[in-house]
């Protein structure tokens, strides 16, 4: 196992200290627009988490209010439930999904630019729209997915009408955007010294074994980078659920999916906000994602140091 | 290369202006439009509907914009439904809102608790309330303030298809409306009669998913008679053994007779509700369900997509013969968001497009109903079986207007679904309802002027 690579402190000296001070003016519309835009809103929503607030007028005191109020609201662990099943298949299986594409992209071979293009076109499609198209492949009377069951004899699945295969159907429907990460995982199969590879041949070692003890370590930084940063993403999925499930008819909207079984946390962060006006309870919630997303980041970057790689070591 | 300070502040400046500059821009022009009268100022007029409702919402516009010589409307159609209101929100908050905005009459109370909307006081809107219906003008009202003008209306009435039923051996004529409206068991009798399944046993017909198009939880609770709301009390009473029964007869029971997946899978592949499939796919008119309870809107979408289709009309069913027949109401207003920077010129619009010159033309071109009262007297306005639903009006329910309506509609929809799907008995669900809306309810009571 190797080490990370340990961190000193940058000590500026006086002409350090100048060309900061000379940098500062240029980079200030930044520093304003981050001060102004992330962080007085991230502040102002601390705030607003302890108040009652429509989003209009002046908020009022609620204290703990909103936070206890979570504790007994169905809806609210129903959504995190959903959310953390989500993410807790979706990632995984999109890091496997995505290294097999980079995989198939660092093939050898003449077509490989047409291969690239072809893995990574879902990725390019919005999200909106490739919901769309999996609605029709899903449809139980008359989709492509489960006609194709049906050649094999297993019985069609009701995937969108059924709480049971509601969720699976979205992390189905996220390995389609894959091609992203699938590049990153791409750049690092590139780095990887091919020196490696011709020893270990030598060595007599077979393709498995070639993944297994050199690939996939020498990786393993990308894979940690991809799966912080899918959590980070999963936990926020809102789009297929809005899309899937944001329907309204004549009168009023119906469930967030078939027993509210799409109702994904931000979507029900979403509904408080700006269908319920209840500006304070959805800020009590963005808190709360907050801290779980820090707690899930740490928890990833702290089982690191038993399986990530760090090759400068 | 180091800079003077001088210079790095020059630097500085004129970064920020370029920031300043495209961030800003986002205000309202006063250009002219074509159409309008000189020197008139513009009303901007947000519409979350489509076509074919907006196209007779242009035309009503313009007929305002050819004879107004103050105002000049511009009619945007912008993303949201009737309980999604997260662009008006945004765009108020950021000083961008629109002069009036298209609103769902139920929600009125809830955006106005919310402090979304102005007090139409001021503009005297007050002296407006005898020309609406009375039950749509409650709804505009918060805490005895008006705070919309209302639009149109609609009812809700059971519509059955006469070649199935023919097709089946059964005689649809005990259905007439003019034999009163039919008991439960009878429609049920029928229904089972229309049910039929593919050689892998799905079903491929269905006589009546009671649940369907507008079978909502508040059409059922009023057809049993049931109460939704406890004024003196301020709270909801979703828990009502009437509604609680209506739940368990029209979704729980009778999900469970057709076969709960079977029938889901039904509904997912003939009739799909988010997103619904498009109209002229949908399920009753392809023939794929005999009965089902919807509104006067369909009205147009048969000569359109179905011409020859024989249907009829009746009125919703009843637990027990001889019971008294209901309906509910609902519908749009219109309202003058927080911020508007021209809400005289809102207003002025807003009295034609929500009073008689603007409700006739609506009525006439889309099919809805209208709430101004003199034009329900008017029939050459009603072609065909739109005077039905004119004569269902008078008798027609409407929703508790709340400034909890969307969480209590939403909450409604979950203890519906749980009951079409049988993974919660009724009057659970529906305590558990109560128990989430009165908690949030309970910051706005008491709600009387």
């Amino acid at each position: 196992m190797i080490a990370a690579p340990r961190l000193r402190r940058v000590r500026l000296n006086e002409q350090d200290w100048r060309n900061l001070r000379t940098a500062l003016p240029f980079i200030a519309p930044w520093i304003i627009g981050f001060l102004a835009f992330t962080v007085y809103p991230i502040v102002y929503s601390l705030y607003l988490s302890f108040t009652h607030y429509s989003g209009f007028g002046d908020a009022t005191a609620a204290g703990l209010a909103n936070y206890q109020h979570m504790a007994k609201d169905p809806l609210f662990w129903q959504s995190l439930n959903n959310t953390l099943y989500y993410t807790a298949l979706a990632v995984p299986i999109g890091v496997v999904v995505a290294i097999a594409l980079a995989l198939m992209m660092n093939q050898n071979v003449r077509e490989v630019a047409i291969y690239r293009a072809a893995f990574y076109l879902p990725s390019i499609i919005p999200l909106f729209a490739l919901t769309f198209i999996f609605i029709v492949l899903l449809n139980p009377g008359f989709g492509f997915v489960d006609y194709v069951l049906g050649l094999f004899k297993i019985p069609a699945v009701n995937w969108l009408g059924d709480a049971r295969w509601t969720r699976l159907s979205v992390v189905l429907l996220a390995q389609l955007g894959a091609g992203g990460p699938a590049l990153i995982f791409l750049a690092g199969l590139r780095a990887v010294p091919s020196e490696l590879y011709e020893s270990a041949v030598l060595d007599g070692a077979g393709p498995l074994r070639r993944f297994y003890k050199i690939t996939l370590p020498l990786i393993s930084p990308v894979i940690l980078f991809d799966l912080i940063y899918g959590t980070i993403l999963g936990i926020q999925i809102f789009t297929p659920a809005f899309v899937l499930a944001g329907g309204t008819s004549g009168g009023g909207a119906y469930t967030a999916g078939p027993e509210n079984s799409l109702l994904f946390y931000v979507f029900y962060l979403y509904k408080n906000a700006f269908q319920y006006s209840d500006m304070g309870y959805a800020s009590a919630m963005a808190w709360v994602l907050f801290v779980i997303s820090v707690v899930l980041a740490l928890a990833i970057m702290r089982s690191s140091r038993y399986w990530v790689h760090y090759e400068a070591n | 290369m180091t800079l003077l300070p001088g210079r790095a502040l020059k630097a500085s400046l004129i970064s920020l202006v370029v920031v300043v500059c495209a961030c800003g821009g986002g205000g309202q022009t006063a250009a002219p439009l074509p159409g309008c009268n000189a020197g008139t100022s513009q009303v901007l007029f947000w519409t979350s509907h489509t076509p074919p409702d907006t196209t007779s919402m242009q035309h009503m516009v313009d007929a305002f914009n050819k004879q107004s010589t103050t105002s000049c409307v511009k009619m945007v159609a912008v993303p949201g439904s009737e309980t999604d209101i997260a662009k008006l929100t945004t765009a108020v908050r950021g000083g961008t809102g629109p002069d009036v905005y298209e609103l769902d009459r139920f929600t009125v109370a809830e955006r106005a608790a919310a402090g979304v909307l102005e007090d139409l006081t001021p503009f005297g809107a007050a002296s407006e309330s005898s020309n609406y219906l009375d039950f749509a003008w409650k709804e505009a009202l918060f805490k005895g303030k008006p705070y919309a003008l209302p639009f149109d209306t609609d009812a809700r009435a059971l519509f059955y298809n006469k070649d199935l039923l023919q097709a089946a051996g059964v005689d649809a004529s005990a259905l007439d409306i003019s034999k009163g409206a039919p008991t439960i068991d009878m429609i049920r009798t029928m229904a089972n009669k229309l049910n039929k399944k593919d050689a892998s046993g799905k079903y491929t017909t269905i006589g009546f998913v009671p649940w369907l198009s507008q079978g909502w939880h508040y059409t059922w609770g009023f057809a049993y008679g049931g109460s939704f709301f406890n004024a003196s009390a301020c709270k909801v009473t979703p828990d009502d053994p009437k509604i609680v029964q209506a739940f368990k007869d029209m979704f729980y029971d009778w999900s469970g007779a057709l076969g709960v997946n079977a029938v889901q899978t039904f509904v997912s592949t003939y009739a799909p509700t988010t997103p619904a499939l498009p109209t002229e796919q949908d399920a009753f008119l392809t023939g794929h369900i005999g009965f089902v309870v919807t509104g006067p809107w369909v009205l147009s979408w048969f000569p359109q997509y179905q011409p020859n289709l024989h249907y009829g009309i009746t009125y919703i069913p009843v637990p027990h013969q001889g019971d008294t027949p209901a309906t509910w109401a609902g519908g749009w207003s219109v309202v003058i968001p927080k911020g508007a920077k021209n809400s005289k010129g809102g207003y002025e619009f807003m009295k034609y497009f929500a009073g008689e010159p603007g409700q006739r033309v609506y009525t006439k071109e889309t099919q809805h109903m209208p709430t101004w009262k003199t034009l329900l007297t008017d029939n050459s306005l009603y072609q065909g079986d739109l005077g039905l639903f004119v004569k269902l009006l008078p008798t027609a329910h409407s929703r508790p207007a709340l400034p909890v309506g969307s969480l209590f509609w939403d909450q409604l929809s979950t203890a519906q679904d749980a009951a079409t799907r049988q993974s919660q008995d009724p009057a659970t669900a529906l305590k558990a309802v109560a128990a989430t809306t009165n908690d949030k309810l309970s910051q706005y009571c008491p709600l009387a002027a």
